[in-house]
């Protein structure tokens, strides 16, 4: 049993003392995964105690955070696909925590949408739907941890750029984990939002772009005007006009038309 | 083992000498059987595709057979035989056993020829059957077809006790009331009865009757028993390698899965039985592949799409479907179910162009009969959402049909609501349809629209004002504020919703004169997608054409001879046999 006692030390460790820098945390961790390999216990098994099954969970999910926070996505998705088999258990064998279940699911949901695997992201949330103890999409909307990152993609989706700024400042992200991700998703919508512009205005005075982009001052306005290719003159920026070559896609409709036309009469040719 | 006729490996045809008998016997009762008022083609899809709809849906579907009904069949039978009433002009049990009966004589056919298509008619005959059965029946058909001396002797006791008669003796001297029954068409056909009983029983007809015990425990609600029974009926398939079984062991893991959807804990538990029975599914589709086995992989594939989508374990769908290819010529219904499911995987992976063509193919595949209803609904349900959220706006005759208009309400109120581009309507009709959308499984895409919706009212907006200020669309689309209309201005604009400029010191949206649509290639694009959609129409119906076994090499013999009848004719001319008038002749004749 001494291998269970060495578990449940480094879980109270990793528990008390979250900011641990990720070097010791992932020692205390790899110690855990061999301590766990020795009870037999890094995979559930059908006769497992329920006390060991529980611990394993929570190194796992502590294994989880920890990777998160040390911005190691591979390390997270590890975790999380070794997490998968213990959610799956009866309840009878293992009893579910939920809060911290949502809170890893909930992170993976932001990872993915960061990343831009919206199909991933998609099924997720359709598999999140039939999860035990959540009743429809309406109550993941309502919980603190998957609704966020449910939220933040129908904003992004529909381009209500100011509210994913405003749910990303301080007190408004559910946990701290979760504002590792702020900063990938700040530079995601100014990228969003500077494409719009380039097609919306024709120009736009220095101050007000400030604001657009969420940046903090005019020099990082001109910076950013620099990065993308945009003219900047007396305070205002003029952006390409979309003057692209018109007559290349003229050309293309002709070429498509006469490979279409091709096509019917290599079509018909085999019918008659 | 019936397995072992004659020819032990199975896979040729039955003697000779019994194989014309049966054949004969086989078109005679085959012929009877087509007199009969039930319409087997259309009942038979309605059976098979009701099934596909989740079955919380089932209880409104008409082909699914009335237990009560079923019930007062039992009862009514089982007081005529008290009363000695059997000999009866048309008695029902009577009919019936002479309908499974004549059932063996297409099985033999389709072992004969070698031909699934007689199997196929022995399956969809299931149907008719279904609502008559009862243990007795069936009891009174195995003790008959089984002589209790046939190697096959212990097969059929299985078949006795699954449906809880292990007492009646085999062979065809049974009790006295069962003589009685027999009698009667004994009388028509003896001579046949007597050749059935006394030849070795081919090992579809042990699995159609199995498949008849399958099917009388699933209409009694006898769920835990004919999943047990199941399992033991696919290890017993999985053992016999016959290509004629192929038919009959797709509705026997067809049977399986049903059993084990309708075991609790219910399928999004990750503890039903409908998980557990994956791997004996995924084992059967390996061997069915191996085998060729087109029938099997093509209902099993299916099976497992629907188990796994009814546990939503989507990605686990999404790579059966890479890794795994469904066969081109699996059975129509089969086809229709995969893309159905194909479509729903692509669609929730923001797929939409896949999924609306495999949405929209399964629609067409759909039987048109009245039975296979639910699914053409569930389908059409899932096409709307999908055209929705490609931006379409659905024709209003879909929601006009007869048998949808009432199931597609719902769906109607949302197309209204994302064509007007109304937020409020929209919100309100999800709320108040929240209950339909989630037992349909598309409540999570509807929730998608929510985009849809606002695009769609910034171009009703920008198509109604040459100039609009940020304020008056930020009130009547319902948003937070003016920022937040800003910027979904903006992206509109970048995605080409709407062709218009933003002012931002001013704060209003200004738009471009619209141009001529038919300048620009979309007609050519429109007329394109119809051109194609034509030309895949013609390819299919090419491929869907059925050709005889055999009747190429009559063709190859023509062609032969004429090039034999041409060859010579050169070698005559060549040999200046044939002068030139003769030629000559001919082309004045022209």
């Amino acid at each position: 049993m001494a291998a269970e006692r060495t578990l449940q030390q480094i879980i109270t460790q990793l528990k008390s003392n979250p900011s641990l820098p990720y070097s010791e945390a992932s020692s205390l961790l790899s110690k855990a995964k061999l301590s766990l390999l020795q009870l037999n216990a890094l995979t559930p098994t059908a006769n497992a105690a329920p006390q060991l099954l529980l611990l394993a969970r929570s190194i796992y999910e502590y294994g989880a955070l920890a990777s998160i926070r040390a911005r190691n996505p591979d390390a997270f998705t590890r975790y999380l696909s070794q997490l998968q088999p213990f959610y799956e258990l009866p309840s009878s064998q293992l009893k579910p925590d939920a809060e911290m279940r949502n809170k890893v699911t909930g992170l993976y949901l932001l990872l993915l949408l960061t990343k831009g695997r919206y199909a991933e992201f998609h099924s997720e949330l359709e598999s999140l739907g039939t999860r035990e103890g959540i009743d429809g999409p309406d109550r993941i909307e309502n919980d603190r941890f998957l609704g966020y990152p449910v939220k933040l993609e129908r904003w992004l989706m529909e381009g209500s750029y100011d509210r994913v700024w405003k749910a990303m400042k301080k007190g408004e992200v559910p946990s701290e984990e979760y504002g590792v991700f702020s900063e990938i998703l700040t530079s995601q919508i100014r990228s969003e939002i500077a494409s719009s512009s380039e097609r919306a205005y024709p120009s736009l005075p220095l101050s007000s772009t400030k604001s657009l982009l969420f940046l903090d001052s005019e020099g990082a306005v001109v910076e950013f005007a620099r990065q993308r290719g945009w003219a900047v003159r007396d305070g205002t920026i003029y952006f390409p006009t979309a003057a692209e070559a018109g007559e290349e896609e003229e050309k293309d409709i002709s070429q498509m038309v006469i490979e279409n036309t091709l096509g019917y009469a290599r079509e018909l040719e085999t019918i008659v | 083992m019936p397995g072992k006729t004659p020819n032990s490996n199975g896979r040729k045809p039955v003697e000779n000498g019994v194989q014309k008998n049966s054949g004969k016997d086989g078109e005679k009762s085959s012929a009877a059987a087509k007199g009969k008022p039930v319409k087997k083609g259309s009942a038979k899809e309605g059976e098979d595709m009701t099934v596909v709809v989740p079955p919380s849906k089932n209880a409104k579907q008409s082909s699914q057979p009335p237990p009560a009904d079923a019930e007062g069949d039992v009862n009514m039978e089982d007081s005529e035989k008290t009363e000695e009433e059997l000999e009866v002009k048309v008695d029902p049990v009577t009919q019936t056993i002479s309908d499974i009966k004549s059932n063996f004589a297409l099985l033999d056919r389709a072992v004969a020829l070698f031909d699934a298509r007689f199997s196929l008619r022995a399956l969809r005959s299931i149907s008719s059957l279904r609502k008559r059965l009862n243990p007795d029946i069936l009891a009174q058909v195995i003790a008959e077809s089984y002589p209790p001396t046939s190697p096959s002797a212990s097969v059929a006791k299985q078949l006795l006790s699954a449906i809880g008669r292990e007492n009646v003796p085999l062979g065809r001297q049974s009790t006295g009331t069962e003589m009685e029954i027999d009698s009667e068409p004994k009388a028509k056909n003896g001579a046949k009865k007597d050749k059935e009983t006394n030849k070795e029983l081919i090992p579809e007809v042990d699995v159609f009757l199995a498949i008849l015990v399958q099917v009388y425990m699933f209409d009694t609600k006898q769920f835990q028993q004919g999943a047990n029974f199941s399992k033991y009926l696919s290890e017993r398939i999985h053992s016999l390698n016959r290509r004629t079984l192929d038919s009959l062991s797709a509705k026997v893991y067809f049977y399986f899965s049903l059993f084990c959807e309708q075991l609790t804990p219910q399928a999004p538990s990750p503890q039903s039985p409908v998980v557990t029975l994956r791997p004996t599914l995924l084992a059967a589709l390996r061997t069915a592949i191996l085998r060729k086995d087109v029938d099997t992989q093509a209902s099993v594939i299916v099976l497992l799409l629907r188990s796994y989508l009814l546990t939503s374990h989507i990605s686990q769908a999404d790579l059966l479907v890479s890794h795994t290819q469904f066969p081109e010529n699996a059975a129509n219904n089969q086809v229709a179910r995969f893309l159905y499911y194909l479509g729903r995987i692509r669609a929730i992976q923001l797929r939409y162009t896949e999924a609306h063509e495999h949405l929209t193919a399964a629609t067409r595949k759909a039987p048109a009969s009245q039975c296979a209803l639910g699914f053409s609904q569930t389908a059409t349900k899932l096409l709307l959402v999908v055209e929705l959220l490609m931006g379409d706006i659905p024709e209003r005759a879909t929601f006009r049909a007869d048998n949808m208009e009432q199931a597609l309400h719902p769906y109607f109120l949302l197309v209204q609501a994302v064509r007007v581009g109304n937020l409020e309507d929209f919100e309100t009709t999800i709320a108040e349809h929240a209950d339909t959308f989630r037992r349909d499984s598309t409540y999570s895409l509807v929730l998608r629209l929510r985009q849809n919706v606002i695009k769609t009212g910034i171009r009703m907006m920008s198509l109604s004002y040459s100039r609009i200020s940020l304020r008056d669309i930020c009130i009547r689309l319902h948003l937070g504020s003016e920022e937040t209309a800003e910027y979904i201005v903006a992206k509109a604009i970048r995605d080409g919703v709407i062709e218009a400029t933003l002012d931002r010191e001013r704060g209003f949206m200004k738009s471009k004169e619209v141009g001529d649509v038919y300048a620009t290639r979309e007609p050519g694009e429109a007329f394109h997608d119809r051109i194609r959609a034509c030309l895949a129409l013609h390819d299919e119906s090419v491929k869907a054409m059925r050709f005889p076994m055999n009747q190429h090499r009559l063709e190859l013999k023509n062609a032969q001879e004429a090039r034999e009848r041409e060859r010579e004719m050169a070698k005559e001319i060549q040999e200046g046999d044939l002068d030139e008038d003769d030629l000559g002749g001919d082309f004045d004749g022209m």
